[in-house]
């Protein structure tokens, strides 16, 4: 193990071992409960873990904690409410449509990867790119939902085609 | 999650998606897929990221659409408030109800009413949250633990386990850490579950307990008949009035309940279809929505006296 990482870990150690409580609690406020805050709090730590190069200069611990916390908790949050959306949806399904059990999870984990690639996106921009990959709308159609011109949904789907795009693959 | 911020990556992502938005537009011409033949050809990497679109269209494609609409498109309200503790309250009464303003903040007694195209939000003193619709008429006593709905529509969302029990004319609804609209119409009563579980008692037949989901509808003869709705659809508690493919006479006699005065239309306009998301609080445009999409003209003589007509074929 070579001389840096050591001395990572070393201030890893510390950064948990001082402020690992606080930051917990600081979750728990937010999350309402200690389990999910205990969760959080390991996947803050799990991500600065993997970012070492920051540790040695680290100033202010703290923030830089609730910085990688809250990103965390917004994350959690999104993921939370698409899977009550999902539930709910597969809820009012009739029998008949719904997927069968195993391809249950695989869908949910299709919609998050998707939830995430859009995120971002103005909600108008979502909108209109769902309504067309989804439902098959063409453009008239969402410019008059959407009480815009037809030349706008254009530059909507472009821009939310370049958005996905631009992810690193 | 990532995205490439050089320019060269921006370039290259910028140009795939024009062309992805003209093939989408179905106005391509010959000569433009010819012109995207040559783009893909010229760059490896044109080619590369044309693969990975297309990875991305047959993503889209194989979702079931109804399914991944409810989840993609939720509301965002929902999305936002989460963030701000899941705060029970905050969600069920969205950002427009200025509730502790019009009235005062305990109310034990009373009797609230709206007029037409008004909607408003009162906060009981047990912590419950009213919500009553255009034209809707209510009798609040909390000491009985009662409300009456004399006409119209109202949302109630009741937080503590001490429940309120609703009279609707053709029976009662017992409401307790739960959330249901009701309506009430000349000739039936409509009752749906916004969340939690309640307990219908029909003045005629069988008391029956209703889920989140659950629509129950009474009708003055005795009948009744029970179905699902969407609860995460947008409606009048959000403003809004979302339709699809309703038959235009249905609409309109829903938009006239918003509008004062008097709202005609011709007899053969009655099958027409409407689909979209409108907002209450100005009918007026509306209609000006349903003359762009629909072969219709709005003939106004006053205010409040308008006609919808079949538009003649002009040229």
């Amino acid at each position: 193990m070579s001389e840096a990482v050591a001395l990572s870990e070393q201030t890893l150690h510390g950064l948990y071992r001082d402020h690992r409580s606080w930051l917990e609690s600081w979750l728990q406020r937010r999350l309402g409960n200690r389990w999910d805050a205990a969760d959080l709090s390991q996947d803050t730590f799990l991500r600065v873990l993997a970012s070492p190069q920051v540790l040695e200069e680290l100033r202010e611990p703290r923030a830089y904690l609730l910085t990688v916390g809250k990103r965390l908790l917004v994350n959690f949050h999104k993921r939370r409410s698409l899977e009550r959306a999902y539930l709910d949806a597969l809820a009012a399904m009739p029998e008949a449509l719904a997927p069968s059990p195993e391809q249950r999870w695989l869908l949910l984990e299709t919609l998050q990867a998707l939830d995430e690639l859009l995120d971002g996106l103005a909600p108008q921009v979502r909108r209109a790119f769902l309504w067309s990959q989804l439902e098959g709308l063409g453009y008239a159609d969402i410019a008059g939902r959407l009480q815009v011109s037809e030349r706008t949904v254009k530059r909507y789907m472009a821009q939310a085609y370049e958005h996905c795009l631009l992810v690193e693959s | 999650m990532i995205r490439a911020s050089n320019p060269e990556a921006r370039q290259l992502a910028r140009t795939a998606a024009s062309w992805l938005a003209l093939l989408d537009s179905g106005r391509a011409s010959a000569e433009d897929l010819q012109r995207l033949e040559h783009w893909r050809a010229a760059d490896p990497r044109h080619e590369q990221i044309w693969q990975r679109a297309e990875g991305l269209r047959q993503r889209l494609r194989t979702v079931p659409p109804t399914l991944a609409m409810a989840c993609l498109d939720r509301p965002a309200t929902s999305r936002r408030t989460l963030l701000k503790r899941g705060l029970a309250l905050a969600l069920l009464v969205p950002g427009g109800w200025l509730l502790s303003q019009q009235l005062p903040l305990a109310v034990w007694r009373a009797d609230l009413r709206t007029a037409v195209g008004e909607r408003r939000g009162v906060r009981l003193a047990d912590g419950s949250v009213l919500q009553l619709n255009t034209a809707t008429a209510v009798d609040l006593d909390l000491e009985q633990h009662r409300l009456t709905l004399v006409e119209g529509e109202i949302a109630l969302s009741v937080s503590r386990a001490q429940p309120l029990t609703v009279d609707f004319g053709l029976g009662q609804v017992t409401v307790g850490q739960a959330q249901v609209c009701l309506r009430r119409d000349a000739d039936r009563c409509r009752i749906c579950v916004l969340q939690g579980t309640v307990q219908v008692r029909p003045a005629q037949g069988m008391a029956l307990a209703l889920q989140y989901g659950d629509q129950l509808t009474l009708y003055t003869d005795g009948s009744g008949a029970m179905g699902r709705f969407d609860p995460r659809a947008p409606d009048w508690r959000d403003g809004m009035l979302s339709v699809d493919n309703q038959p235009l006479g249905q609409f309109l006699r829903e938009i006239s309940r918003y509008r004062p005065g008097v709202l005609h239309w011709e007899p053969g306009l009655e099958s027409l279809r409407v689909t979209g998301t409108f907002q209450l609080d100005d009918t007026d445009r509306i209609l000006a929505l349903l003359t762009a999409s629909l072969p219709v003209t709005v003939q106004s003589r006053t205010r409040y006296w308008t006609t919808l007509v079949a538009r003649k074929q002009s040229a």
